[in-house]
């Protein structure tokens, strides 16, 4: 196979339960998808090739996604309707193609996610949790221990959030949050309704988080 | 069930894409008044039980039907049970999220006898009691299958009625029979009685059993109009039964995540030790043009890129050329590679290898079994040294630098020379590879020897045998350490306590319920995983319930005893087995059944020779 093709990006959806299939078996999913799809693909060269794809940058697990992308490379021309026709009729619960075109931006572009974050805290009014979260936001340093290869280390993730939207109802905080994201820096929104939570001595009892959007450092949308 | 309700836990389990259901080929039906639900239960963690082969065919085969709905069930890992009995969340089907208690009737399949105790601990998930006596109502009816089924009198109190044999018929009749129970307001006994009329079902709470002063069985005598024996089922023609077109493709990584063909039913080779050699019996092949269409079918339903030859001996189909041809027509241009598990070393050819070797160079596997002639003439494992060597010889000429060979230890008539042979054996083949002017110059060789502790068991010629003990199967281990000089040979072997509660189990009786109960309070699931398991408990639950495991391990049988399995008719006929155990004794072998039949009894289940026709 010669190594004459194009590559396409494609946005999708993952909601739902596939919200737990992780970033290894995303990838396994993704290829079987894109096999049982029959859409023309590459297929990296020696002596095991392998189909070629590629993630911007993965949602966690447990977490879902509006916009996610992935890179392929199609060896023969296809209409993006029909990629996306083709592709989503292959696809399992939850995951949905939503749009594709040639890749604009390089991953490494990708500064900023935006979450849509909802912290359960039952037993506390809206009002409490409301106060709690300004007072939270207010402060100039945010101190939380971000595990990393070498070990556990202190850092202020402060500077890597905004809060663009906040509202409450008893037992739960909605926020949108726009969050530190990419291959250098990216800070788990949990990081932060932990150290929230932490600094109004409670113990959520989970949280629900949905990345809207990912943008790059001034603020455009990845494409 | 929703979703959502799992969410909770979901986020504090590891892989918890296992337990969410929405794999691409899973089946969700709409729930219809007439809807017969049933829970395949595999009674292991999903990474387990996804990989297993007749789990696919029967989940297809129900699921075909328009008022059947087949769901998945697997045991929760560890710390998916805490947070199931911490929230008060019952044991589910996959596809639906429903409570496996409301189904009608729940198959469990048994695999092998370390699973037995999982399947007390996934009944109790589901909120039902684990003694078949206490689940009164007519469902859901509890039944279990598999190979296992040979001998399930260590379960029969568990379980409600037994499959013998290969289930794509009978499973539906058993499905129609509760069906009509139902609908006419039967009790369960009513339900039961009636089932026992079905060839292949065994009621066991329709068979008493009473004993001898020393432990042995008196008689087994039937009740409620149940058969005397109880003869399994088989599927006569094996190219025309159901095949799964799709498989349900999962998340997470399973064992054998692949497509698979299972290319023929039973065993031609009569090896004596080999529980699956005898009871899949009679050998019966599918044609290659019917497997190639399954082949077809899968890869494009699944989307897998590896498909797999199914059987117990690969290279023994009648057919493996034009179907290794036709499918590696297609396979390479797919990019689907092809794996062939199971091949034997006394036709495995240089053509072969090319062919295998063209898809995907993985190590090789071999099975000599044993390390002398006189022993694996004993086990009937009819391979001799200059094959095994003309094998490696071609597997390394082929670019092959590692070779794993397995092996038994603790075998009929065994004495320190066979274990050292099985050393000697490996130091050869290890010896080959530097003699071979072929081999990459600074690349060295590495022989895995894998070394099993054999378990005698259930309607195989071994099944008077007693099994070594603990004390012997340790001193032939550190035997065979002491004996290895070279440094390229790496040796596994088993461990001799879990090979010893086998051995209990796979011959035991039905006195060893309570043994079985008292090991499942004490905590023990999961058995086969060495992180779960506990021999501790085991020997507790033994002697708090008075039980001797020697009796059941290490006991010679008299041909004429009444052996717990004797009213279960697999074919094969006791009077067989005794002859291969007397031909075992004086190391004589017994040719495989395309060379001549011997007359073992399962052709009566055809209603003709099995060659020939």
């Amino acid at each position: 196979m010669e190594n004459n093709f194009t590559p396409v990006r494609i946005f999708f959806e993952k909601r739902g339960r596939a919200k737990y299939i992780s970033h290894l078996d995303l990838a396994r999913c993704m290829q079987r998808a894109i096999k049982r799809s029959g859409l023309p693909v590459w297929y990296t060269q020696g002596f095991h090739p392998h189909l070629y794809l590629t993630f911007a940058l993965p949602i966690s697990l447990g977490y879902e996604s509006l916009q996610d992308s992935l890179d392929i490379r199609l060896t023969a021309p296809v209409e993006i309707q029909q990629l996306l026709d083709d592709f989503n009729a292959a696809l399992p619960e939850g995951i949905r193609a939503l749009r594709a075109s040639a890749p604009v931006m390089k991953p490494d572009k990708i500064a900023w996610g935006e979450y849509q974050v909802s912290i359960h805290l039952p037993g506390h009014s809206g009002e409490e949790l409301l106060r709690g979260w300004e007072a939270f936001a207010a402060q100039e340093e945010v101190l939380v221990l971000k595990r990393t290869k070498r070990g556990e280390k202190e850092m202020d993730i402060r500077p890597f959030f905004t809060v663009q939207q906040v509202e409450a109802e008893d037992g739960q905080l909605h926020l949108v949050l726009l969050v530190a994201a990419g291959g250098t820096l990216n800070i788990n929104p949990a990081l932060i309704t932990d150290a929230y939570c932490a600094r109004c001595g409670w113990e959520n009892e989970g949280i629900d988080v949905i990345r809207r959007q990912l943008y790059t450092e001034t603020m455009e949308i990845f494409e | 069930m929703e979703l959502s309700q799992l969410d909770k836990i979901l986020r504090k389990v590891q892989k918890p894409a296992q337990y969410t259901g929405g794999e691409v080929g899973s089946v969700v039906k709409e729930l219809t008044p007439g809807m017969f639900r049933y829970a395949f239960c595999f009674p292991d963690t999903y990474e387990i039980g996804m990989s297993h082969l007749g789990m696919k065919i029967l989940y297809g085969l129900k699921n075909q039907k328009d008022d059947i709905w087949c769901e998945r069930v697997f045991a929760p890992a560890a710390d998916m049970e805490e947070q199931m009995r911490q929230n008060g969340i019952p044991l589910y089907g996959l596809e639906s999220l429903d409570p496996i208690r409301e189904f009608d009737m729940i198959g469990f399949t048994l695999q092998y006898e370390l699973s037995f105790t999982t399947i007390l601990n996934m009944l109790d998930l589901a909120g039902l009691p684990v003694l078949a006596s206490e689940r009164t109502d007519l469902t859901p009816i509890v039944m279990a299958g598999g190979p296992c089924a040979c001998n399930p009198e260590p379960i029969v109190d568990f379980i409600d009625l037994f499959v013998l044999g290969e289930g794509e018929e009978v499973n539906l009749e058993l499905i129609e029979l509760l069906r009509k129970a139902k609908a006419e307001g039967w009790s369960k006994l009513q339900y039961l009685e009636a089932a026992a009329q079905i060839p292949g079902v065994y009621v066991p709470s329709f068979y008493d059993v009473s004993y001898e002063e020393d432990g042995t069985i008196a008689a087994v005598v039937p009740s409620h109009g149940a058969p005397q024996r109880v003869t399994k089922r088989i599927i006569r023609e094996v190219d025309k039964v159901y095949y799964p077109d799709s498989f349900v493709v999962p998340f997470v990584d399973t064992v054998h995540d692949r497509a698979m063909v299972e290319i023929f039913r039973g065993c031609i080779r009569g090896c004596r030790f080999c529980q699956a050699g005898f009871i899949y019996r009679p050998y019966r092949e599918k044609n290659w043009d019917t497997l190639e269409k399954n082949a077809r079918d899968l890869c494009a339903s699944t989307g897998y890129d590896d498909l797999s030859l199914s059987s117990l001996s690969t290279s023994d189909y009648g057919q493996l050329g034009p179907l290794l041809d036709h499918l590696l027509d297609w396979t390479d241009d797919e990019m689907v590679s092809l794996s062939l598990p199971s091949l034997r070393v006394d036709n495995f050819s240089e053509e072969l290898l090319r062919k295998v070797a063209k898809v995907r160079k993985t190590g090789l596997t071999f099975a000599p079994e044993a390390g002398t002639q006189r022993m694996r003439n004993v086990i009937n494992k009819n391979v001799t040294e200059e094959e095994v060597m003309e094998t490696a010889r071609i597997a390394f000429a082929g670019g092959y630098s590692t070779m794993k060979l397995y092996f038994m230890m603790g075998l009929p008539t065994e004495t320190m020379e066979d274990i050292e042979g099985i050393i000697d054996l490996a130091q050869k083949v290890v010896d080959l590879y530097y003699s071979m002017p072929t081999r990459q110059k600074g690349k060295g060789v590495t022989v895995t020897v894998s070394c099993a502790c054999f378990v005698p068991k259930p309607h195989t010629p071994f099944e008077f045998e007693p099994q070594d003990t603990v004390e012997q199967l340790k001193a032939k281990q550190k035997h065979m350490l002491d004996y290895v000089t070279s440094k390229k040979i790496n040796i596994n072997y088993h461990d001799s306590d879990i090979s010893r509660l086998e051995a209990v189990l796979a011959r035991g009786d039905r006195r060893l319920c309570p043994v079985l109960l008292k090991a499942w309070q004490k905590g023990s699931r999961l058995d086969g995983w060495s992180e779960h398991f506990a021999m501790s408990r085991w020997d507790e639950a033994m002697e708090e319930c008075g039980i001797d495991p020697a009796f059941y391990a290490n006991r010679r049988r008299p041909y004429d005893e009444v052996l717990p399995w004797d009213h279960l008719d697999y074919g094969v006929t006791k009077g067989f087995l005794v002859r291969e155990h007397q031909t075992a004794v004086q190391s004589q072998t017994t040719p495989h059944c395309r060379e001549r039949c011997s007359a073992c009894g399962a052709n009566q289940l055809l209603g003709g020779p099995c060659f020939g026709k």
